[in-house]
């Protein structure tokens, strides 16, 4: 008699312990079919799993592509909203797709968790909506990054930019302040447009030539890396650094010896020296057989570890709950302290990092090294480089 | 001058793989009758397989060139008899609207099986340049440029002196005419689509060097080779050469001399065809 009083209670117990865990379901609204998108999701499900494995709260995901285009992903979210009946949603990864998602989520109202989409016009059009939290750093926060480094290079001896800049939004947005930042610095800047998968850039590398740039600094996308870096060469522009801003780099060129002391800036790296990160890494070889060099995954982890707590901390699936929860968030993560501000121009309420996660990096001999702040450091900076 | 001289260059090289693209579009065009919007998939299909050899045998991409040259005559062909032949008689804008489904067909199909991204090859030749006097001649440009001679040279031999040439040519000017005097029209077409194909195909090789291998790597290539086929006018393969030259160097003059030209550099292709259009209504009028 006593066993089966035993057995009951263990069973009324492992029941209890279900009820009170509390179960929320959360879209993951992302584009898939990219690397970016693809080490997003792994992130967010690595996330999960950790979260899920605390035994106090349980996430499921529901994953849907937003196919990078904003005529695939608003429906892709009326779908999350109306089918799926989520209250949550992680996803917003490029700026484009964000802004044009920005209406329909204002109109079903989730609690929208950001994980990229940088520029401030996503920030103008979210800046009436409370229940949106920006993870990734502001495009200001990015031109603030690169200046820092462009100062540094002003110090080696670097006089003259040449920048190069794709005609579209992503490219020409920012480019008047750019440049206007960089002759308030001491450079002497000359500018010029392309567009973005021409492939064909000798012409105005041949022009730059009589300008004789120390920097040659490209704002593009990564159809355009390999390109510029074999004209670079091919004219003879010999410049002492090329520096380029693309939202991703194509897939093999680190194995391509013309990415040598070619420099970027990225979030994180695999190399930063935090425990968060080399736990990060740790996870992510183990579930996924391989390590990541794209910072949209530990951005991923971050926002779903970062849910997870608020979800404990709130005990309940009222999304308005959880949002005052994660407002209160503040935690250690691969890119350093994460916690929530208003953003620095005031438009939106929960803004989580900044400036400070970004770095400069080198390609060397097949793989991404840190190279400044000297803080983050992993090796000194090539300048000049070899092109 | 030496800008000038290095401008030329420029354009010249950059024809060479224009001239490839709008060569199999032309013989599409001109011998089969079919506005092919997928011509730029095939391409986009050359520039994969040479990625996919080179990252799994490490074979350098310019070997590649003969299995890409033979797997897209065969995509060409099996095209031809599969979707093409089929509406030969229907409206254009069926014809039209089938060759755009396919071309949205394979590129989501690329997407599906590669993703989105842009994936490069790595050669020892990239960056290597040749340098004479103060001018500088890129070396993957060059070859590209070579091969093309070769090929379109190879080509235009092909049309003119041999009998399955000529017969091309003849179905080319007269659709009923050579089925009359025993040519087999049918057969002509296979041959001319799934060339053009081969063509297409080559040329997705040499852009799988000089820029990289993805799904959209096409597109920007085929609205030039339209471009390109309607200043030569529609069909004329003779002209295909010349027109493309002359795109490419208004291109480089354009970006070379143009206040913020990069940015110009796209659109000088719709100024070509508006303006030739235009031209030729005046003319006929």
């Amino acid at each position: 008699m006593k066993k089966v009083w035993m057995v009951l209670l263990a069973v009324l117990g492992l029941a209890g312990l279900a009820l009170a865990q509390t179960t929320v379901r959360v879209g993951v609204l992302l584009p898939i079919s990219t690397v970016a998108g693809k080490a997003a999701l792994n992130g967010v499900q690595l996330g999960v799993d950790q979260v899920n494995a605390g035994g106090k709260v349980k996430i499921e995901l529901v994953v849907v592509d937003d196919g990078n285009a904003p005529a695939t992903a608003v429906p892709a979210l009326t779908k999350l909203m109306t089918v799926d009946r989520v209250d949550i949603v992680i996803g917003g990864l490029a700026s484009g797709v964000t802004f044009a998602l920005s209406g329909p989520v204002k109109q079903y109202q989730p609690l929208f968790l950001c994980i990229g989409a940088a520029s401030s016009v996503v920030e103008q059009a979210f800046s009436d909506y409370g229940r949106f939290f920006h993870y990734h750093p502001w495009d200001y926060h990015n031109v603030a990054a690169a200046l820092e480094f462009f100062k540094y290079l002003y110090d080696q001896g670097a006089r003259r930019v040449a920048i190069l800049y794709e005609d579209g939004p992503f490219g020409s947005a920012g480019i008047q302040t750019y440049r206007q930042q960089l002759e308030r610095q001491g450079y002497t800047v000359q500018a010029e447009p392309f567009k973005s998968g021409s492939g064909n850039f000798t012409a105005i590398l041949t022009r730059f030539k009589g300008f004789r740039p120390d920097i040659l600094y490209w704002i593009g996308y990564d159809v355009d890396a390999l390109p510029i870096a074999a004209q670079t060469r091919q004219v003879g522009l010999e410049p002492k650094l090329i520096y380029g801003a693309p939202p991703a780099w194509p897939t093999g060129f680190e194995k391509n010896n013309l990415s040598n002391d070619v420099a970027g800036m990225t979030a994180w790296l695999p190399s930063v020296a935090n425990n968060e990160s080399r736990r990060f890494v740790n996870l992510y070889r183990r579930k996924f057989g391989e390590v990541t060099d794209e910072y949209m995954a530990p951005m991923g982890y971050v926002i779903a570890l970062s849910l997870g707590k608020a979800l404990e901390a709130a005990g309940s699936t009222d999304k308005d709950r959880i949002a005052a929860e994660l407002a209160k968030v503040q935690m250690e993560t691969p890119f350093g302290p994460l916690s929530f501000k208003p953003s620095d121009t005031g438009r939106t309420r929960f803004q989580g990092f900044n400036q400070n996660i970004w770095l400069q990096f080198q390609y060397l001999e097949g793989s991404r090294r840190p190279v400044f702040p000297a803080s983050r450091a992993a090796r000194p900076l090539r300048f000049p480089g070899n092109y | 001058m030496e800008l000038l001289l290095q401008t030329i260059i420029n354009g010249i090289l950059a024809a060479g793989i224009y001239a490839l693209v709008a060569s199999g579009l032309a013989l599409a065009v001109g011998v089969v009758g079919i506005v092919n919007f997928a011509h730029g998939e095939f391409t986009m299909i050359g520039a994969f397989i040479a990625y996919l050899l080179f990252v799994s045998t490490g074979l350098d991409p310019f070997l590649s060139l003969g299995l890409a040259a033979l797997v897209l005559f065969m995509v060409g062909a099996i095209t031809y008899l599969g979707l093409i032949r089929p509406v030969l008689a229907a409206p254009e804008l069926n014809q039209m609207l089938l060759t755009f489904g396919l071309s949205v067909a394979l590129q989501n199909i690329a997407l599906l099986v590669f993703g989105a991204d842009t994936r490069v090859v790595s050669t020892s030749y990239q960056g290597a340049t040749l340098a004479l006097g103060g001018l500088s001649f890129g070396v993957p440009p060059l070859l590209a440029f070579a091969l093309s001679v070769v090929i379109l040279g190879a080509l235009y031999g092909f049309l003119d002196r041999t009998r399955l040439g000529l017969a091309v040519r003849a179905v080319a000017q007269n659709r009923l005419a050579p089925g009359l005097l025993g040519i087999e029209t049918q057969r002509v077409y296979l041959l001319a689509f799934g060339l053009s194909a081969a063509l297409a195909g080559v040329a997705g090789v040499m852009l799988s060097v000089m820029l990289y291998a993805s799904p959209t790597v096409g597109f920007a290539y085929t609205l030039k080779a339209f471009a390109i086929i309607v200043m030569a006018g529609l069909g004329n393969l003779r002209g295909v050469v010349p027109a493309a030259i002359t795109l490419a160097m208004a291109e480089a003059l354009v970006s070379t001399y143009v206040p913020g030209g990069g940015g110009w550099v796209e659109a000088v292709f719709f100024l070509v065809i508006f303006v030739t259009l235009t031209w030729r209504s005046w003319r006929a009028a």
